[in-house]
């Protein structure tokens, strides 16, 4: 099956977000630097947003 | 188009199985709308709630300690009195029990069990809202006091709003539901309303754990 | 037996202001978008004239005391982003789209009316602001504490007045991205898959999604800003244990992706524009659509690029994101110039634009890759080199790029063949006046002249300030062939037939203008060119009648 069509492979761009917003956590905090909270904080829950709206976009698209 | 024998239909497996078809396959558009915008609702909390962790991961101590002011230090402390909130909690919780059965009801055709459900709902969301006004009230502390007092009122106030908005979308499904509008083959604003229910419901899980537990 | 004679259905429109208020069909709206979008235009090129007035000499000579001219550029700013292009490309996806992929209309076409109506009403707000005691004064970017309701800040009711307009306006956005993409996955005509779509259709959808997620981000400022002004709130305020630099944070989480809300339409209409004068299919459909989405995905990772001086910022990882964005928008690049590479060139009025656009662009794009390197942006932050970037790509880039979408789809929309030689007055005049305004910024800038400021007391920038200014008043002039154009072709100009440029896409497989049920049948959909493919034979002629199986028109009466 055409990826795209597969409505839990769509979870995965949201998963990408969570990721980057990971590592925007981590490097800094076990490098001891400052930690960007708001961004993490927005980046993880942007995650979170697109998973749920690449989701419903491909498992709410019409089968033809 | 190539179709596929091993394509897994929508309707029947998944998370959207129950959701209101369009007739071609899918979700039918204002349901799909209605996900969209609360997607958009998400982010919209998500810029809250990177402030209210940047300021606590600032702050020296959090709760913040007030020299000088022992009323308002100890006011701050919602970890030692958390259990009106968990009350408040408790009711938006079986409040989304209560909007899934409204739902499950209408799907069957159940008329009577969908209002009966939506009316429900729309108590529960009306103490809901009249318990955090009582609240605010006895809480000690204001959105001035502090950056505490700002992050929470904001948070909770914005929640609240939206609970707020939801009870209308609710008093307007009980009114069509009491003049016959709905079916089980035509009920999309239910599940719409609905699923902006849940959603608001699972804000306010976030904020609980996040202002009283953590 | 008595017959009773119905009323014959309506198949045309009723031309009215009150026919034109309430209207719900996308096509009307979207020229609603695009009237309303240009009125904006004007005025903050107004306010544009106003400042390079002031700057064309040393000495405070137009405006009185600097507040003033701070207001100057910060609506400048304000209008043209919120105001006119985001609007403006909306409007475009609003006529295009639901033609481009066969339906009949918008999803939601009274919330799409919603949603163009809570523009004018936010530009008014916005502008009350000059006569409510100022308008906002504290730069588009509203940085606190500059934009906190204290006494050498913003005190007056011009910032309230902004935050409140920007929100309302902020919504209309959200809510068209929402309508963008429920059409777009809900309503392609059938046998229109999601790789068939023209390239338009895909960057408004990748626009939506950017619009969806990070809008509501600024929302959320606005509010926690207004929260701060109005009621006491502490959230950027140091003394109290808020965060001045959370501001920024919040404010280009959005403001970042919002640039590619900026330009992606754009880039999908030249996507339109250059395959057809160039007589050849676009090259590297795929790579294109990919190219974008990492663009709109790329976008959410790079903000903090505009804080590098705050030292509140990781800069490896947002100098490294930054640079890493260049590479999809260089595989459009290459995209659009192996279109244009061995095809037949026309030199119509919208492939000059299109020309346009990919020439600015690219040095726009430049300009920017030298800011992604930290140690450069800490020299050129905050100097005109930035507005010499910032120009680059979105007047460069996104303006023309509107521009070439006009006099594409301007005898779609109007029936009339716009002028050519005229068109081309106004490309040559632009272009020129553009590049005489904005490219003696990187020299400012380089030279250390700092932005946001009503007078400058170094000599050596007098010329380059003098040649921006005139640079300016010729972007201006050229105004007049375009207006005068637009006025004698709405009445007198060529009839426009359903193809005139011999196009590949759908909107042109309908009357100019289209009925308001946009279509009485459509080709077979069978690649990302369906007219072309029905020219040349490779699909039946004028296939099945819409009424079979597909969603029903939006129901109207006479819209």
């Amino acid at each position: 099956m055409h990826p795209l069509r597969h409505p839990r492979n769509a979870i995965f761009l949201g998963l990408i977000f969570v990721g980057i917003g990971f590592v925007y956590w981590a490097v800094p905090y076990f490098l001891g630097l400052h930690v960007d909270y708001a961004g993490v904080t927005m980046l993880c829950v942007l995650g979170i947003a697109m998973a749920l709206m690449a989701y419903v976009l491909i498992a709410g698209s019409p089968n033809d | 188009m190539t179709s596929n024998a091993n394509a897994l239909i929508p309707e029947e497996h998944g998370a959207v199985a129950g959701l209101s078809h369009d007739a071609r396959g899918g979700i039918s558009n204002p349901i799909l709308g209605m996900l969209l915008f609360i997607c958009s609702e998400v982010m919209f909390f998500s810029g809250l709630f990177a402030a209210y962790f940047t300021v606590r991961a600032a702050a020296p101590v959090w709760p913040p300690i007030v020299p000088g002011d022992r009323a308002l230090t100890e006011a701050y402390n919602l970890h030692a009195e958390p259990w009106f909130a968990a009350g408040l909690t408790l009711i938006l919780i079986v409040s989304s029990f209560t909007c899934q059965f409204a739902v499950w009801s209408i799907r069957r055709g159940d008329r009577t069990g969908f209002v009966r459900n939506i009316a429900v709902t729309l108590v529960l969301g009306i103490v809901f809202l009249i318990g955090q006004v009582y609240d605010y009230a006895t809480l000690g502390f204001g959105i001035a006091d502090g950056t505490f007092g700002t992050t929470f009122y904001t948070l909770t106030g914005f929640h609240g709003a939206h609970v707020f908005g939801g009870a209308i979308m609710l008093s307007v499904l009980l009114y069509r539901g009491l003049a016959g509008q709905f079916t089980s083959r035509h009920h999309d604003a239910v599940e719409a309303t609905s699923l902006y229910w849940h959603f608001v419901d699972v804000v306010w899980i976030a904020l609980f754990s996040t202002l009283y537990v953590l | 037996m008595a017959t009773t004679t119905l009323p014959r259905a309506a198949t045309g429109y009723r031309s009215g202001l009150y026919e034109w208020v309430t209207t719900t069909d996308h096509k009307r709206i979207g020229i609603l978008y695009i009237v309303n979008s240009f009125i904006f235009f004007f005025l903050g090129g107004l306010l544009a004239l106003g400042i390079r007035t002031e700057l064309a000499r040393p000495g405070l000579q137009l405006v009185g005391d600097a507040a003033l001219y701070n207001q100057l550029f910060t609506m400048h700013g304000s209008v043209m982003i919120f105001l006119f292009i985001i609007p403006i490309l909306a409007g475009f996806g609003n006529y295009v789209v639901p033609l481009q992929i066969g339906a009949p209309d918008m999803a939601f076409p009274r919330i799409n009316a919603l949603s163009f109506w809570m523009l004018p009403l936010g530009g008014i707000l916005l502008f009350l602001g000059f006569v409510t005691g100022g308008a906002a004064q504290a730069g588009w970017t509203s940085y606190t504490p500059l934009s906190e309701d204290m006494p050498l800040a913003s005190p007056g009711a011009g910032q309230d007045l902004w935050l409140m307009g920007l929100v309302l306006i902020g919504t209309s956005s959200i809510l068209g991205a929402v309508n963008f993409l429920v059409t777009i996955f809900k309503m392609r005509a059938p046998g229109m898959t999601l790789f068939r779509m023209p390239i338009l259709v895909w960057t408004v959808m990748v626009t939506s999604i950017l619009v969806l997620m990070a809008t509501p981000v600024f929302t959320s400022a606005l509010i926690m800003l207004f929260i701060d002004r109005n009621l006491g709130g502490h959230f950027f305020n140091p003394e109290n244990g808020g965060n001045a630099i959370l501001w920024q944070n919040v404010f280009w989480f959005y403001s970042h992706p919002a640039v590619y809300v900026m330009v992606l339409p754009a880039m999908g209409i030249i996507s339109e524009v250059l395959p057809v004068f160039s007589r050849k299919p676009l090259f590297g459909y795929k790579a294109f659509v990919f190219a974008t989405a990492a663009i709109g995905a790329l976008g959410f990772s790079v903000w903090a690029h505009h804080m590098f001086t705050t030292g509140a910022v990781y800069l490896p990882f947002f100098s490294f994101m930054t640079f890493l964005i260049a590479v999809p928008t260089g595989v459009k690049m290459f995209n659009w110039i192996f279109t244009m590479w061995r095809g037949k060139l026309s030199f119509s009025t919208p492939l000059l634009f299109a020309l346009g656009f990919l020439t600015m662009f690219l040095i726009g794009g430049i300009n920017g890759a030298f800011s992604a390197a930290v140690p450069v942006d800490f020299a050129l932050h905050d100097t005109y080199w930035v507005v010499a970037h910032l120009h680059y790509v979105l007047f460069g880039g996104s303006v023309f790029g509107v521009f070439a979408g006009v006099y594409y789809w301007f005898p779609k929309m109007t029936g009339r063949m716009l002028n050519e030689s005229l068109g081309k007055v106004h490309f040559v005049m632009m272009f020129i006046g553009f590049n005489l305004t904005f490219f003696p910024m990187h020299q400012l800038g380089l030279a250390g002249m700092p932005r946001r400021i009503a007078d400058y007391a170094n000599p050596a920038w007098n010329d380059l300030n003098l040649a921006a200014t005139v640079g300016g008043f010729l972007i201006a002039a050229s105004m007049i062939p375009f207006l005068w154009n637009v006025f004698i072709s709405r009445r007198n100009g060529p009839i426009a037939d359903w193809d005139p440029w011999q196009a590949n896409t759908l909107e042109w497989a309908t009357s100019s203008p289209p009925p308001p049920y946009n279509f009485d049948r459509l080709p077979e959909i069978r690649s990302e060119r369906p007219l072309f493919d029905l020219r040349h034979g490779r699909t039946a002629t004028h296939a099945v009648a819409i009424d079979a199986g597909s969603a029903p028109p939006a129901p109207a009466a006479g819209n």
